[in-house]
């Protein structure tokens, strides 16, 4: 039996003088989806961003497949290992085609026919962005943006996805497309740690949900239970749940 | 009405000089983050390794290219290594002053060695007049146009479609992305560094053989108009730093044959002037530091 993907020990990170995260703890089971859910500013991406080597923790440890200690290790690094990251806002890369940006997801493999493939594959899945493949990726409107940068992050068949608030700035209907797409990809394998400020919808599809709030994990446990729970309208009060 | 296409060819073919050295710079500078200030001296440096390489070994003329070429780019090696790595991170300011004293020790250093003065270099190729229409050309001008032209295609071909260009513009993008995707950032920036070096030393023996003078401190001739056209044309699209270049080439052409030679180098700072308080971000934008 193994243990978790991924064990978010005791992670404290500071900005200067500025506590952005205080002694997190949270893991992410094989299979599962897990959503960290809170207001902003409660240190969410910090905490993605740890976790990608993007930002530099003053204290804790965050450890993949068991033994994998990540905080000595640098971006790309961490990325070969399995971890894929759609973040904040997308940021495709904007100049460069859609076709490209897929590209650059599989940059961490040299075997180009593999890459090619699994490229094909995600045409294939999304045929929206097949039509749209040589176009500037800052071209495209947000919900195919964000097609993008899912596929961009499946492209390197991660076996763990970190995604950030990919509701962010899309109408109902395409979040409502995105969080069916989480859904299938995670039932082919895919591990999620999932952002979100979207309360509800994430946790539709969550089996595990974590409340941050100024930088503390205040609430934990599984999604449908964290659901229910009065404070969780409370923090979102005006406009989520 | 001849006159004048002589002369937009005339301005073409030093436009893709200062097309090739714009473009190193602005390869470094967008994925970096940093101006290299060395970068004109790094093409002196190879038009002098190419001299030397002409004397001692061959003067054959691919010989003394690649002899060029390897010594930009060794001494780009360098230059990443010792000056420009440390200081990643550091305030732009940093690099600029470091790499500005490179300049000046380069110069300075190479002048102890070669004299302050222009010295006789190899032309490596026969000097014939070829006609195109009415117009005639030096044999020598049209292979200097020609090797620019096939340096800027193989930089473009670069960034286009091999795996390592597409990334080199991915970080001048998003650069915690590119990361975060399995881009080893330090690698690609060297490997910028040594490549941009190479192109600007294919360049300098081009220009060397073309006027058969090398000069210690003909960097400042290129280095401020190529980063000018930098400035100008914005970092963002590769091809807005060429046709910049080219542009540049062909107004001071033209301005030399129809108005003034004195006025020619003026061309470029009104043109930075204008273009500054215009469009501050270049004619074709930028990517944010």
């Amino acid at each position: 039996m193994t243990g978790p993907l991924l064990t978010v020990s005791n992670l404290s990170v500071r900005y200067g003088a500025v506590p952005a995260v205080a002694d997190a703890n949270l893991t992410v089971e094989q299979g599962e989806i897990r959503v960290i859910l809170g207001a902003n500013g409660a240190g969410k991406t910090t905490i993605i961003k740890s976790i990608l080597g993007l930002q530099k923790a003053t204290q804790g440890s965050i450890r993949f497949d068991g033994a994998q200690e990540l905080r000595s290790l640098r971006p790309h690094q961490i990325h070969q290992l399995g971890i894929a990251w759609v973040p904040e806002g997308r940021q495709l890369f904007n100049t460069l085609s859609v076709l490209d940006n897929l590209r650059m997801g599989g940059f961490a493999s040299t075997d180009r026919a593999t890459t090619e493939r699994r490229i094909a594959t995600m045409l294939e899945r999304f045929p929206r962005l097949a039509e749209r493949r040589h176009q500037l990726a800052g071209s495209l409107s947000g919900g195919e943006q964000q097609m993008v940068a899912i596929a961009r992050a499946l492209v390197s068949q991660p076996r763990l996805l970190l995604m950030d608030e990919p509701s962010l700035g899309l109408a109902p209907m395409v979040v409502r497309d995105v969080f069916a797409l989480v859904r299938e990809f995670n039932a082919s394998g895919i591990s999620v740690l999932m952002v979100e400020q979207n309360a509800r919808q994430a946790l539709a599809i969550a089996h595990w949900a974590y409340l941050l709030e100024t930088g503390r994990v205040v609430e934990s446990g599984p999604a449908a239970k964290v659901a229910a729970k009065d404070n969780v309208k409370e923090i979102f009060l005006g406009g989520h749940a | 009405m001849i006159l004048l296409l002589q002369q937009i060819l005339n301005g073409l073919i030093i436009g893709s000089t200062y097309a090739v050295v714009a473009v190193g710079f602005s390869l470094v500078f967008t994925v970096l983050r940093v101006i290299n200030f060395a970068h004109p001296d790094i093409f002196m440096l190879g038009m002098f390794a190419g001299l030397w390489g002409a004397h001692l070994v061959s003067s054959n003329i691919v010989v003394v290219l690649l002899l060029g070429a390897a010594g930009a780019g060794l001494f780009g090696l360098v230059l990443e290594q010792v000056v420009i790595r440390p200081l990643r991170g550091r305030d732009v300011l940093m690099t600029l002053i470091a790499t500005l004293g490179v300049a000046i020790m380069l110069e300075n250093g190479m002048a102890l060695i070669e004299g302050p003065d222009p010295v006789a270099y190899p032309t490596l190729l026969p000097q014939a007049p070829v006609h195109l229409g009415g117009i005639a050309i030096g044999s020598r001008q049209l292979a200097n146009f020609a090797l620019s032209l096939l340096v800027l295609g193989f930089a473009s071909w670069y960034v286009r479609a091999t795996r390592y260009g597409r990334a080199t513009r991915a970080i001048a993008e998003r650069p915690d992305v590119a990361a975060a995707f399995g881009v080893n950032v330090d690698v690609i920036a060297r490997i910028t560094v040594v490549l941009a070096s190479m192109m600007a030393g294919v360049a300098a023996v081009s220009v060397g053989a073309l006027y058969g003078s090398a000069w210690v401190f003909v960097g400042t001739l290129y280095g401020l108009k190529a980063f000018i056209v930098m400035l100008v044309a914005g970092n963002r699209y590769f091809e807005g730093v060429v046709a910049v270049a080219l542009g540049l080439g062909v107004v001071e052409a033209l301005v030399t044959g129809y108005i003034s030679s004195s006025l020619t180098d003026a061309v470029a700072f009104c043109l930075l002037i204008l273009v500054l308080y215009f469009r501050p971000d270049g004619l074709f934008g930028s990517y944010a530091i």
